[in-house]
């Protein structure tokens, strides 16, 4: 079976926040939805753009395998409603890295111009483009004109009409519950064959970590704490055999909030508050708007609903024991990840160098660090491996 | 004064449908609203002139779930079902709410299974100048001063931290959201409300935050003949808060 080490690959994700709160934002108990976009200023949009832009230009140059975006509505955490168009300004800047598009919820788009929107990045990046499918959070479901209550079942609808558009040369017609094609024939068609990777991004509900097994998908945990995410894999890696589909460790991509720097302390005083700002300010929402009515099982609910009543404030010692999140020392930084990897047999990592209001110098540090010094550490890992096998094998 | 209802569980073109009864007497068939926390209690003297059912909705209360009950008609068709098999020829039908919704949906297309009917704080009307309210818009902890002017009427509130409660709230969230989450009415519904051809009285509370009072001058308009009898002060919930509009409804269909 494939190991970890054979394909290690790094991707930086930048969710590209709206940084810029008033003073009194504590008094809103959410930040997604409702919080009035009153509070958007244009002239710091744009700087937030050209900024954010620069930096995943900067990641494309330091090496990083891709450059991940997400999509969000309604909401100070995402400065990208219409990802799509953020890949694509991305395009003609960068070279090398894949252009992952994690990704827009299936069901805010019409599943044919999902398929031509993909298509054009893919042909427009010469094959570079990489995607998730989200069902999109709660939130989504009140910002947008969507039933949440028949969420799942539509999105598995919008997923065929998706492969089919990408796998049977048109036109061909689709007759479903939510969606109806007489010619489904999208122009252009991707450049890689038949359509680039796809993943399901998801929080390990089990109904998306099914669909991924049943298609042979990889699957995109979203931030989870860590024992969530690894039953999530380890379910996947039990059920897509059962689907004819051989599990690989690239199908298990995983997130980690990740502060490199001289020395642990270092590390930590420069990163703690902005890892706070992203706990405490740019995901606070309120229960109702995480869970839409029908959005997940009453059995879920009560479960999350469970979880959550257990939980305090902010709790540093806790965040950095249950959640992928390290700071500290190239070695230290290495030596977890490689932990992680491991334990999850993953060899996707979506590395958060930007970490919710991060200024722009501790990002470049972050980045630039975990290039040079983080990942040369990981793939020594990958040869001295390699080359212990070889031993193992009896061979020179 | 607390009624004894006997439980009794149909199954309903394949749906598990619980539906409650007591009294002697004349059918009265009570059709529950879009929430069931407030209980029955207040149908008691009803049930001292007529046989009274109360019937769960498919996703409410001991009915099942149905996924695919996500339009008015769903619930006709359910409920023209339900009387077969009941064997009940004519009733009297008393909707509040969604389930006046339903009930006026049903006697512009099944008059003749009608001998009277009774819509309270119905919903289901379009009315721009005085809309129902966006229930999915409210807080649950916000939501009781919309339901009723005297909340000691809706008895002792529920405990947010009571787990079974919240899992069932959400439950009848999601039923209602499958059928109103992207219109709470029926745009085409005031089209045929003069097929109602049965005796017909709207109960309504004057303070109603929900689905406004002023509403009722569009229903007694579109609905021939039709009676309105209104209470004050009184909420969206008038039969919990007034025993004086559960007594008029008797009386409507006693005389």
């Amino acid at each position: 079976m494939a190991k970890w080490q054979d394909d290690l690959q790094f991707y930086t994700f930048h969710f590209m926040h709206y940084t810029d709160l008033p003073a009194d934002q504590k008094k809103y108990d959410s930040l997604w939805v409702d919080y009035s976009n009153k509070n958007f200023d244009a002239k710091k949009g744009h700087a937030f753009y050209q900024r954010y832009m620069a930096e995943m230009v900067l990641a494309d140059r330091l090496g990083y395998d891709g450059l991940a975006l997400n999509e969000h509505h309604n909401t100070v955490y995402s400065l990208n409603p219409v990802v799509t168009l953020m890949a694509a300004a991305l395009i003609p800047q960068t070279h090398n890295a894949k252009i992952c598009v994690f990704g827009v919820p299936l069901n805010l788009e019409m599943p044919n111009r999902l398929a031509e929107a993909y298509a054009m990045l893919d042909v427009m990046s010469n094959g570079r483009l990489e995607i998730a499918l989200p069902l999109g959070t709660g939130m989504e479901y009140w910002a947008n004109s969507i039933n949440p209550a028949v969420a799942r079942a539509r999105f598995r609808e919008g997923l065929e009409v998706l492969l089919q558009a990408w796998t049977q040369d048109g036109p061909t017609s689709y007759d479903g519950e939510f969606y109806s094609y007489r010619y489904l024939n999208p122009w252009p068609r991707p450049m890689q064959k038949p359509h680039p990777k796809i993943a399901i991004v998801g929080t390990g509900s089990p109904e998306t970590v099914q669909i991924a097994a049943e298609r042979g998908f990889a699957y995109s945990s979203v931030f989870v704490p860590i024992v969530a995410q690894e039953k999530t894999f380890q379910k996947l890696r039990q059920e897509m055999p059962k689907y004819g589909h051989e599990f690989t460790p690239d199908k298990a991509i995983f997130n980690a909030i990740v502060y490199v720097a001289e020395t642990d302390e270092i590390a930590e005083r420069e990163c703690k508050e902005h890892v706070q700002f992203f706990f405490e300010d740019a995901t606070r929402t309120t229960a109702r708007y995480l869970a839409p009515p029908g959005y997940i099982s009453g059995e879920q609910l009560r479960m999350r609903a469970a979880a959550t009543a257990s939980h305090g404030g902010f709790d540093w010692e806790a965040l950095t024991q249950q959640w992928r999140v390290v700071f500290g020392t190239p070695d230290k930084v290495a030596n977890t990840l490689a932990k992680w990897c491991e334990s999850a047999n993953s060899s996707r990592v979506l590395v958060h160098h930007h970490i919710g209001n991060m200024p722009h110098w501790k990002v470049v540090k972050n980045m630039t660090l975990f290039a040079e010094e983080v990942i040369p550490r990981l793939r020594s890992k990958k040869k001295a491996t390699a080359k212990e096998s070889r031993v193992l094998a009896g061979a020179k | 004064m607390a009624v004894t209802w006997k439980s009794e569980e149909l199954t309903v073109n394949g749906v598990k449908t619980q539906v409650l009864s007591a009294g002697k007497g004349d059918p009265l068939m009570f059709w529950h609203g879009a929430g069931t926390g407030g209980g029955w209690d207040f149908a008691a003297p009803w049930t001292e002139k007529f046989k009274v059912y109360i019937p769960y909705h498919p996703g409410w209360g001991g009915s099942a779930d149905d996924t695919s009950m996500t339009t008015t008609q769903d619930f006709v068709m359910h409920y023209l079902e339900l009387l077969d098999l009941m064997k009940l020829g004519k009733i009297n039908l008393v909707g509040l709410s969604m389930g006046g919704w339903f009930a006026s949906t049903f006697a512009t297309q099944h008059s003749e299974r009608l001998k009277k009917l009774v819509l309270v704080a119905p919903a289901g009307l379009r009315d721009k100048a005085h809309p129902t309210t966006d229930i999915f818009r409210i807080k649950p902890e916000e939501l009781a001063p919309y339901l009723a002017e005297n909340l000691a009427a809706l008895g002792p509130p529920p405990d947010p931290h009571d787990l079974d409660f919240v899992v069932n709230s959400y439950r009848e969230a999601t039923s209602f959201a499958r059928l109103a989450w992207e219109r709470i009415y029926d745009v085409k519904l005031p089209k045929y409300l003069h097929r109602i051809s049965v005796p017909t009285l709207f109960i309504w509370g004057k303070q109603d935050k929900i689905v406004p009072e002023a509403q009722s001058a569009v229903w007694t308009k579109l609905v021939k003949g039709s009676k309105l009898k209104t209470f004050s002060p009184a909420g969206h919930l008038v039969l919990n808060e007034k025993p004086e509009a559960v007594k008029a409804v008797r009386d409507f269909l006693a005389a």
